[in-house]
């Protein structure tokens, strides 16, 4: 017991001290997982590009055409069978549910991007 | 034709095609539970696309209303008995495992600290 102590005396760690310009605690925490389900809401860029990669690989598409506020059935040409097929591709990019009363309305690129923004489940 | 294009004409046509767009829709939701593996779900997707496109010209609204009837009991007698629903939706695994604690409810990380320490 009291060799132990004495070993625990003579046993130190190194202080992290912070640097000069007051380092931020992100880089020490990046090992960390942080269990809230809170703060891993998508970013509107990474919507929009997993989005436009979805209709992009859609084969009755032209990539070039793809753009963030292109319509399916106005701009691309599609069918509203396409935009079904679509929405359904969507569904499973982003592991959502959309009803089917809401999936019926999603008409556009826009469309699709904030509502996959604004959905609080959306991954 | 006058009857054509009046505006009960159309507001049927609409009801019908936002019915067969649903009944689409659910149909390749289910197809795709019975074919969980992708070639197969490709192959029975693009069939499921062949029998509504060859339905895709016909103009009489009654025809129309039959074939919807028809189409959603075939629907019915096919659906899967255990579809695959997305956890967090109604009828998934997780739905309302963990509901949010109500608001005004925290709790104090005291690890046990006595008041009188």
């Amino acid at each position: 017991m009291a060799l132990r102590a004495a070993v625990l005396r003579h046993i130190r760690l190194p202080v992290q001290t912070l640097t000069a310009t007051g380092s931020r605690p992100q880089p020490q925490w990046s090992f960390l997982r942080l269990f809230s389900s809170h703060d891993d809401h998508l970013t509107k860029e990474e919507v929009i590009d997993r989005v436009l990669d979805v209709v992009k690989s859609f084969p009755k598409v032209d990539p070039s055409k793809v753009t963030p506020d292109v319509h399916f059935q106005k701009d691309l040409g599609l069918d509203s069978l396409d935009n079904v097929e679509i929405v359904m591709a969507l569904e499973e990019e982003f592991k959502l549910e959309i009803p089917d009363k809401e999936a019926d309305k999603i008409d556009s690129c826009n469309l699709a991007i904030e509502y996959i923004y604004n959905h609080p489940m959306a991954g | 034709m006058i009857g054509a294009t009046t505006a009960a004409y159309l507001a049927r046509r609409a009801a019908q095609q936002e019915r067969v767009r649903i009944l689409y829709r659910r149909a390749l939701k289910d197809t795709l539970n019975w074919a969980v593996h992708r070639h197969l779900f490709y192959q029975d997707a693009s069939d499921l696309r062949e029998k509504f496109e060859a339905n895709k010209h016909v103009e009489d609204l009654d025809t129309i209303d039959k074939m919807i009837a028809a189409g959603e009991a075939t629907y019915n007698k096919w659906r899967h008995p255990d579809p695959y629903i997305v956890p967090w939706a109604p009828g998934g695994s997780k739905f309302t495992r963990n509901p949010v604690p109500p608001s005004g409810i925290e709790i104090v990380y005291d690890y046990g600290k006595e008041d009188n320490d």
